[in-house]
């Protein structure tokens, strides 16, 4: 059977759920009727939609760290630990077992979690814990929760997530596949994300408004901001054809003030623009990733990146943020370095919230350049597959229409080469097949021509191996700043 | 440095971090390794595959997810089971969950088989340096045959 872009019939929906819940044992007693009632008995403070309006109405950044462990007391101790340092939102990051479906293995984690009270998973293996743990969890926890995983297949993760009082859950077919998985393939992740999608629109056809969230930076690393916020627009696109209502569509700081103040303005309005084109009603909220690249070791200056990103977030007028910590770069973090990202990322935000009616920063030319080549790249996506979505971006992963830099799947192309400009800007090295026309491609060319005579070395792999460390080392250029400064 | 040295690496387990794994790819490239990537998401059962395959001197472990320890239980014994006394085994990244004390991780990955633990904040070409000194070392204590080697290396496409 061939994917289309097609709202999945009640028939084949319930036909595929009867194999879903069938996959593990703690899917097997899941009911829609009573997950229902349960949902319908929480109040409006445990939705994630209505703390995102209530957010955008009174223009309050919400923040929302990362964070998982195995066990069910772990898990409501960080959780704790969150909202006692001010998060707002808060995350149930998912094991990578289960993000693979390898619900033995997370089991057997779980177990030795329990057994040497300390966690040996790298997230909370929501699963294996079924409808019975992660309700414990929901009713133990008075902020809303959120599923952040990275699963190719997630759609036994979506059901007793979603049954168990969980409003939100990021991901989707295209998000959580190229930039998460080797051999999965986009026939297979957008058809199972469809089904997550649909979940969630038969819950709004029930009256229970649930929040889907696509991942927004994708690897992370130096992605040009039209080829993540295309991706996001588009994985908005399929969400909503299944019904999904409450989208969140996320991006992340590329680490550059401008770029990512104009990307997210653009993510705002093209989304916008583009659902109400295709008639879908969408209440829409945005996101800023505080940079998601390889993370400085000296805390002091994790912290300088960490507040970067809550500069930017506030400019942006984003309605979320999602946090780091200061031990990014040893791995994963313990509560209480999660709890110093979340204070200085309060901190911050409050500062600049203070000021922001006087601070005025020009972003019209890279406004101007992601909008132009975010419409070039979702428009030739819906030519290549003659108006279909679905197929659209199954083959223009295929040829390279859309390609995501350093993803690790064998399904994209990986031919487009990013690098920053003598402004340190994102820039494009390399197109591979991305749909540009010579004036975008002439006006690339033109700055990395300019980095590469201010710097006097080649644009090559040694500029483009720096460029991945350069936020981690402070200064993108190989000179000190004030020497740039005389250029 | 000579072209002979091949090894394999990849990233372990349900890991899919591939940022380092195209940059280690290519460091040892530019250092002359005959290099073949499996990527990221490997099991022990493909990097001993691969390397069984290739003839490789060492296989090169990463692992940034925190599940190093659970993936690469039994890697040594099963590396010798299926035939690979010689191989060298080396591991790097962020091996445990949260920040611990490196003497320790170090000490349980070396006493799990591996020559050698790099730590992510390791220096890239020191690292390099220290593989190939290492599989040089080896090469002398246990002359094999130059041919066969190459022989067996272009069985396998390089990545």
């Amino acid at each position: 059977m061939q994917v289309k872009n097609v709202k999945l019939t009640k028939d084949q929906f319930y036909k595929t759920r009867k194999q879903v819940l069938e996959s593990w044992s703690t899917g097997k007693s899941l009911s829609l009727d009573e997950s229902f009632r349960y949902l319908n008995s929480l109040p409006e403070h445990k939705y994630f939609s209505k703390v995102l309006d209530n957010a955008k109405r009174n223009n309050k950044l919400l923040l929302q760290p990362r964070g998982g462990v195995a066990t069910l007391r772990g898990q409501k101790t960080l959780l704790e630990g969150f909202i006692k340092a001010g998060a707002d939102l808060m995350p149930v990051t998912i094991d990578s077992y289960t993000r693979q479906n390898e619900y033995l293995k997370s089991e057997k984690g779980l177990s030795e979690s329990l057994t040497t009270k300390k966690s040996v998973l790298n997230g909370f293996p929501a699963v294996n814990h079924g409808l019975k743990g992660c309700r414990e969890l929901n009713n133990s926890i008075t902020k809303p929760l959120q599923a952040r995983h990275g699963s190719p297949d997630g759609r036994l993760l979506a059901e007793i997530i979603h049954a168990s009082g969980w409003t939100s859950n990021e991901g989707g077919g295209i998000s959580y596949n190229i930039p998460y998985s080797k051999n999965v393939s986009l026939e297979k992740s957008i058809y199972d994300w469809q089904y997550c999608d649909r979940l969630v629109g038969i819950y709004e056809e029930m009256g229970i408004s649930l929040n889907r969230e696509p991942f927004g930076p994708l690897t992370g690393t130096l992605v040009p901001p039209s080829i993540s916020n295309a991706i996001a627009i588009i994985e908005g696109l399929l969400a909503a054809e299944q019904g999904v209502k409450n989208l969140s569509l996320g991006y992340g700081s590329v680490g550059h003030i401008v770029q990512d103040i104009a990307a997210m303005i653009s993510l705002r309005t093209l989304a916008t623009d583009i659902f109400k084109k295709y008639g879908y009603t969408i209440n829409l909220s945005t996101v800023y990733h505080q940079w998601m690249g390889n993370f400085p070791r000296e805390e002091s200056a994790a912290y300088s990146v960490i507040n970067l990103g809550s500069l930017t977030a506030v400019l942006s007028a984003a309605n979320k943020m999602i946090l780091k910590t200061p031990h990014e770069a040893e791995g994963i973090p313990t509560l209480e370095a999660n709890m110093d990202g979340i204070r200085t990322s309060e901190h911050m935000v409050k500062m600049i919230s203070s000021q922001i009616g006087s601070i005025k920063i020009d972003v019209t030319d890279e406004l101007q350049i992601i909008n132009e080549e975010t419409n070039l790249i979702i428009d030739k996506v819906l030519d290549t597959g003659d108006g279909d979505l679905v197929q659209g971006t199954i083959k223009s992963f295929a040829n390279g229409v859309l390609d995501i830099p350093f993803a690790p799947s064998i399904y994209n192309q990986g031919s487009v080469i990013p690098i920053r400009d003598h402004l340190g800007a994102v820039r494009i090295l390399e197109f591979g097949n991305l749909p540009f026309n010579s004036h975008i491609k002439n006006l690339h060319r033109e700055k990395i021509n300019k980095r590469v005579k201010m710097e006097n070395r080649k644009a090559n792999h040694d500029m483009i191996v720096s460029d991945i460390f350069s936020i981690s080392n402070g200064s993108f250029f190989k000179r000190k700043s004030h020497e740039v400064m005389k250029c | 440095m000579n072209t002979d040295n091949t090894i394999v690496m990849g990233v372990i387990g349900q890991d899919c971090h591939s940022v380092g794994n195209k940059v280690l790819h290519f460091a040892f490239k530019e250092k002359g390794f005959v290099v073949h990537n499996l990527g990221v998401q490997c099991s022990q059962e493909d990097l001993i595959k691969a390397a069984k395959e290739v003839n490789a001197d060492a296989i090169v472990v990463s692992s940034l997810y925190g599940h190093a320890e659970l993936d690469c239980r039994g890697f040594s014994t099963n590396c010798i089971k299926n035939g690979l006394n010689n191989v060298l085994l080396y591991i790097g990244g962020n091996l445990s969950i949260g920040k611990s004390e490196w003497e320790v991780i170090e000490r349980k990955f070396l006493k799990m088989g591996f020559n050698r633990v790099f730590s992510a904040s390791d220096d890239l070409e020191w690292a390099i340096d220290s593989i190939y000194n290492d599989i040089s070392l080896r090469k002398f204590k246990h002359p094999v045959s130059v041919t066969e080697n190459k022989d067996a290396s272009q069985k396998r496409k390089v990545n």
